[in-house]
C-alpha cells in the first residue's frame, strides 16, 4: 500500500532497546495493593534476593496482553509467575504450565488487549524473536477482589510453602547452564 | 508442583457475563450485562499522602493507568490550589497525547478491526488480530506494534514509566525536557500523524467501502438516542486534559457545561440490585430507566460523545475528518453506537497532531516545572480517558493527608448505555426460530465491544482481562445456550 510505504519512511526503525544482557527473565505478573493477586510479584521480590545471578533478570509488572509480548523479546527463557483461581484448585496449589497446555492465568488473557497466546502467535507471525522457552508457574489464589497489601489468610498462611515450592524449581533451573535444552529437560520432570 | 492442563472455570464465571432472556415466542424479553465487584479502592487511600496517590491509582488498572495518574494528578492539584506553569501543563499533555495514541491503536487494530476487516460473522477462529493481520499484510501488523511502542517510550521517557507514573507532583512535574529528547518526539510524533491518517484511510476503505458495514453502522440495531458528554475547551473543541465538561441533549443543544468541582450538581448515580456497577445519570433530568430518547436521563461519554458534545476539533486534520463524518452519517449529533470506532480514529489522529504541537511549542523544554502549593482542603480533576469522562474527587486535612476518595471513572459513566445498546441489538439480532449463531452472538457483543469499555478500573477489577460469558435463557429461565470467550478477540 501506498500510503503504508510513506508512512515507513517517516517513521523509520525503531531501536530495540529491548535487547536483553540476560538470557533469561523471571517475570511477576499482578498487582500487589490487590490481595492474593499480587503474589507473582512478590514472590518474584523475594527470589531476586535469594538466586541473584548475572544472566537472570527479575521484573515485575503488573499488565497483560501485548505489553508482555513486549516485555519477553529478546530473551533465551522467560518464566512467568502468575496467579490463578480454578475449578476445584486448592489455595496456594502451585502449577506448572507451558503456552501449549493452558488457557489462561489472570495476566495473561485480556479482555481490552489480545490475550498472551495470541500475542505469541501474532509475534510469530510478525517475525519477532520469541523466547525459545515459555514457562508459567500459576498459584491458586482466593482474594483478587479486595485492594489490600496482605494476602488472604489462606494464602498468607502458605506463603512459605508457595515460595519453597517455586524456589525449589528455580534454583536448579536458573544455576544451570540455562540453555533451552536444559529448561525442557527439567520440564519433563516435574 | 503439579503439571497440569488448567481450564479456569471459575475465572470465566466471576466475570464479564451477558444473560439474555427470552420470551416464551423465542424473541428477547430482556438482557442483562453484569461484572464483579472489587472492593476498597477509595478506602485503601484514605490516610495517605495526597500526593501520593497519583501513583497509587496507577495500580487500580493496568489498562489506562495514565489517565488516572492525569485525573489525580489535577486533583492534587486543586486539593493545593495551584495551577502548574505553562510548560508544566504541556508536559503532561504531551505525555496524555502518547497515552492516547497507544491506547486507541490497541483499541481500532486488536478490538475493532477483527469485526471489520475480517467481518463480523467470520469464524471465531480467524476473526482476531493475526485475521487482520492475515487480511491487511505483515508489514502493516508491524507498523501497528511499532507505533504503538514508540507511543508507550513516549510515556516512559516523560512519565518515568510507561505503566506507573511518577510525572505529576501537586502544582506541576518532576522533570522537564531536553532539547535533545524533544527533538526526538518531534519525529516520532510526524510518525503518527501519517500513521492516524492511514488508520482513518483504512477504515474508509474497508469499512465505509463495504455497503454491508456501512448498513450495520446506520441502519442496525445500534443506535441509541442519548445525551452526549466530553470535555472542551475554551472554543467548545474537544480536549482530552483541560476543560469544563459539556453536555449536549439528544438533538445537540447544550444541556450543560461544568467545571470539574460542580461534577456533583449535574451526575447521580443509580444503584440497581443486580449490578455491582453504578449506573450515572444526568441530575437535572433524574433516572427515567433504561430509556433512551430526550427525556432520558442517560448519557454516554466516549469518542463519538466527545465530538458530539463538542463544536469541531482543535487541530486542522482531526477537523477534516470530524466534518466528513457527521456529512456522511447526516450532521450532529450521531447515535450510530458503531461509528464510535470512527470517532476513535478521528481521535487518534487528534492526539497525534496535538502532540505534534505540543512539542514544537517553545514553552515544551521551558524550565519553570512547578508552582509552590497552598494549603490542602479539598479538589475535583477530571480528565477524558479514552473510554470516557474521568473524575477524581479528593477531601484531605490540612496536613494533605487524605480523608475520603471518589472516583467515577470512564467505563462507569457507559454502563446503562452498554447495557441498553446490549438490549437493543440482542432484540434485533435473536429472533424466534433464527439458530443463535457465534457469529450472531459476535454481533451482540459489538455492541458493547464498541464502548472499549473496561471493567478493570469500573470495578475497580483486575487489570485488563475479562474473560465473558453469554448466557441465553429461556422463559423459565433455563439456560439454553451458552458461549464462553477468553478473550473478546479470541
Amino acid at each position: 500500500m501506498l500510503i503504508f510505504i510513506e508512512l515507513e519512511k517517516q517513521s523509520g526503525d525503531v531501536e530495540d532497546n529491548r535487547m536483553k544482557k540476560a538470557k533469561t527473565l523471571v517475570l511477576g505478573v499482578g498487582n500487589e495493593i490487590l490481595s492474593d493477586d499480587g503474589i507473582g510479584p512478590k514472590l518474584v521480590s523475594r527470589l531476586k534476593g535469594d538466586l541473584p545471578h548475572s544472566e537472570v533478570c527479575y521484573e515485575n509488572i503488573c499488565l497483560g496482553g501485548l505489553e508482555i509480548i513486549e516485555f519477553i523479546r529478546g530473551y533465551q527463557n522467560v518464566i512467568i509467575i502468575d496467579a490463578i483461581k480454578t475449578a476445584s484448585g486448592k489455595p496456594g496449589d502451585v502449577y506448572l504450565l507451558s503456552p501449549d497446555h493452558f488457557k489462561e492465568t489472570h495476566h495473561l488473557s485480556s479482555f481490552h488487549d489480545v490475550s498472551f497466546l495470541t500475542g505469541l502467535k501474532m509475534s510469530e507471525k510478525l517475525g519477532f524473536e520469541v523466547p525459545g522457552v515459555i514457562l508459567i508457574i500459576a498459584v491458586e489464589i482466593v482474594e483478587d477482589t479486595l485492594f489490600s497489601e496482605s494476602f488472604s489468610p489462606e494464602i498468607q498462611t502458605k506463603y512459605e510453602q508457595i515460595y519453597s515450592e517455586v524456589y525449589s524449581f528455580l534454583e536448579p533451573a536458573l544455576y544451570g547452564d540455562q540453555s533451552v535444552d536444559q529448561f525442557q529437560n527439567l520440564i519433563t520432570r516435574v | 508442583m503439579k503439571r497440569i492442563t488448567i481450564d479456569p472455570i471459575t475465572r470465566l464465571e466471576g466475570h464479564g457475563k451477558i444473560e439474555i432472556f427470552l420470551k416464551d415466542d423465542g424473541d428477547v424479553e430482556n438482557v442483562y450485562f453484569q461484572v464483579p465487584e472489587l472492593r476498597g479502592f477509595e478506602k485503601f487511600c484514605e490516610g495517605r499522602p495526597v500526593e501520593e496517590l497519583s501513583q497509587i491509582v496507577t495500580k487500580i488498572c493496568g489498562v489506562c493507568p495514565g489517565c488516572h495518574h492525569m485525573a489525580s494528578g489535577k486533583a492534587a492539584d486543586a486539593v493545593y490550589g495551584v495551577e502548574p506553569p505553562p510548560t508544566a501543563k504541556k508536559i503532561r499533555e504531551l505525555f496524555y497525547m502518547a497515552h492516547f495514541v497507544h491506547s486507541h491503536i490497541a483499541h481500532f487494530y486488536a478490538l475493532a478491526a477483527p469485526d471489520f476487516v475480517v467481518g463480523p460473522t467470520a469464524p471465531a477462529a480467524e476473526r482476531n488480530i493475526l485475521g487482520v493481520i492475515g487480511k491487511v499484510g505483515v508489514e502493516i501488523g508491524t507498523e501497528v506494534i511499532k507505533q504503538r511502542r514508540i507511543a508507550q517510550e513516549i510515556q516512559a521517557l516523560l512519565g518515568g514509566h510507561q505503566t506507573h507514573v511518577v510525572l505529576n507532583i501537586p502544582g506541576g512535574v518532576r522533570k522537564g525536557l531536553t532539547e535533545e529528547q524533544r527533538a526526538d518526539i518531534e519525529e516520532k510524533a510526524k510518525g503518527f500523524v501519517e500513521f492516524g491518517k492511514f488508520s482513518i484511510k483504512l477504515f474508509e476503505d474497508v469499512v465505509l467501502g463495504n455497503k454491508d458495514y456501512v448498513d450495520i453502522i446506520v441502519n442496525g440495531p445500534y443506535n441509541l438516542t442519548l445525551h452526549s458528554m466530553g470535555l472542551v475547551d475554551e472554543n467548545n473543541k474537544v480536549n482530552f486534559y483541560d476543560g469544563k465538561v459539556r453536555v449536549v441533549d439528544t438533538q445537540g443543544k447544550e444541556h450543560c457545561k461544568y467545571a470539574p468541582e460542580e461534577y456533583m450538581e449535574y451526575v447521580a448515580e443509580r444503584v440497581e440490585p443486580w449490578s455491582y456497577l453504578k449506573f450515572p445519570y444526568l441530575k437535572k433530568i433524574g433516572w427515567k430507566g433504561f430509556v433512551d430518547g430526550q427525556d432520558s436521563g442517560v448519557y454516554h461519554a466516549t469518542p463519538l460523545s466527545r465530538l458530539n458534545a463538542a463544536d469541531g476539533m482543535a487541530t486542522p486534520l482531526a477537523q477534516i475528518e470530524y466534518e466528513k463524518m457527521y456529512e456522511t452519517l447526516g450532521g450532529k449529533p450521531v447515535h450510530a453506537t458503531l461509528a464510535m470506532h470512527w470517532a476513535r480514529l478521528i481521535e487518534l489522529l487528534y492526539s497525534a497532531e496535538r502532540a505534534l504541537e505540543l512539542v514544537t511549542d517553545p514553552d515544551i523544554t521551558g524550565k519553570e516545572l512547578r508552582t509552590p502549593v497552598n494549603k490542602p482542603d479539598e479538589g475535583v480533576g477530571i480528565v477524558e480517558a479514552q473510554r470516557g469522562t474521568l473524575t477524581h474527587h479528593y477531601w484531605t486535612d490540612e496536613k494533605g493527608i487524605v480523608k475520603k476518595v471518589n472516583i467515577i471513572v470512564g467505563t462507569t459513566n457507559n454502563n446503562a448505555p452498554i447495557c441498553m445498546s446490549l438490549k437493543k441489538a440482542a432484540q434485533g439480532l435473536i429472533k424466534k426460530g433464527v439458530e443463535v449463531s457465534d457469529g450472531i452472538l459476535n454481533m451482540v457483543e459489538m455492541a458493547f465491544r464498541a464502548y472499549d469499555p473496561c471493567f478493570s478500573c469500573a470495578t475497580h477489577s483486575l487489570p485488563g482481562e475479562m474473560p465473558l460469558i453469554v448466557n441465553i435463557r429461556d422463559a423459565e429461565g433455563n439456560i439454553i445456550q451458552s458461549v464462553k470467550r477468553d478473550n473478546c478477540n479470541c
